[in-house]
């Protein structure tokens, strides 16, 4: 791996998880707005996660997907 | 026909390949003002909010992330070609201000998940004896937990700070915006220094093993691209 690979990390979440969490937090909060307007539609439950809670929501809910998921 | 608008860039001439969008619109590179803008083609109103919505912005973002420094835009960013244009020849020194201090450098980002350790809140619970009431004791119990979060974030906030400060050229961070997001912090790192910030961030990880990290990057500096303006953003429900 390069140092430029990008990484995930932590003790908890399975990188795929972490992967969709993070990159939510960055494209729906941040980034440059032009006046104006943005306009989106919500059709998927659970990725609401819309606002300062982004990260903590989705965990959360990742979270109980993950309880869930049945043992293989 | 609108334009889904993805990043602004500079000393790009053209993409290095076949780029897909949001629909799996190909991506093109309109050059305004000097300014290089990631777009593609979008015929709905709205955008919707879904994983491989989200995937596809930052997989275009990405995309020139080996060559420069892009400076992304939010999510969602559609509009008319002609309100592109004004934008960057309105905005175009601020613009260029922004991209001047992010050139060369990644986001890394720290978030923090941490809840007040049972030991502390045994501490807090023992000192409540001697309260009148229940109702009063709750109240004590409920006011020094948060005192003792929102002191326990700022001393772990300066610690952090402290640790990486020498290898970093900007820093945005957030105190306890919900209940279990303890901190989040992201990190503008020159790319000479990477290599360095993972080994100072993995020592910060064996410093505290009674915090919960999670590390990410490097990302396109969303976090640093912030010029601010008025605007609004609509929810529709699909």
């Amino acid at each position: 791996m390069s140092d430029f690979d990008q990484i995930l990390v932590s003790e908890e979440w399975e990188e795929t998880d972490l992967s969709l969490l993070e990159t939510l937090d960055h494209v729906l909060n941040r980034g440059l707005v032009i006046a104006g307007e943005i306009t989106i539609s919500v059709a998927d439950i659970d990725l609401i996660f819309l606002g300062v809670n982004v990260l903590v929501s989705s965990v959360e809910t990742a979270h109980e997907v993950l309880r869930k998921r049945p043992t293989e | 026909m609108k334009l889904y608008v993805y990043c602004l860039v500079e000393d790009v001439e053209a993409l290095s390949g076949p780029v897909g969008g949001i629909s799996g619109a190909p991506v093109r590179l309109e050059k305004i003002e000097d300014l290089g803008i990631l777009v593609s083609d979008f015929n709905d109103d709205s955008v919707p909010v879904t994983h491989e919505n989200a995937m596809d912005h930052a997989a275009v973002v990405r995309s020139v992330l080996d060559r420069t420094t892009p400076l992304p835009f939010r999510f969602g960013t559609l509009v008319t070609e002609q309100q592109l244009r004004s934008y960057i020849t309105a905005r175009k020194p601020a613009l260029e201000s922004n991209l001047s201090m992010v050139r060369g450098c990644v986001e890394m980002s720290v978030k923090i998940i941490w809840e007040v350790s049972k030991e502390k809140e045994e501490e807090v619970q023992e000192s409540d004896h001697g309260l009148g009431t229940t109702f009063l004791a709750e109240k004590r119990r409920e006011i020094m937990g948060s005192e003792l979060k929102a002191a326990q974030a700022k001393e772990i906030s300066t610690w952090l700070h402290k640790s990486v400060s020498g290898l970093t050229r900007g820093e945005k961070v957030s105190l306890q915006s919900s209940e279990k997001l303890f901190l989040s912090a992201a990190h503008l790192v020159p790319r000479a220094n990477l290599k360095q910030y993972r080994e100072q961030t993995a020592q910060v990880r064996e410093e505290r093993p009674d915090l919960h990290f999670l590390f990410s990057g490097p990302w396109p500096p969303y976090s640093f691209a912030n010029i601010e303006l008025e605007f609004k953003t609509q929810f529709g429900v699909s």
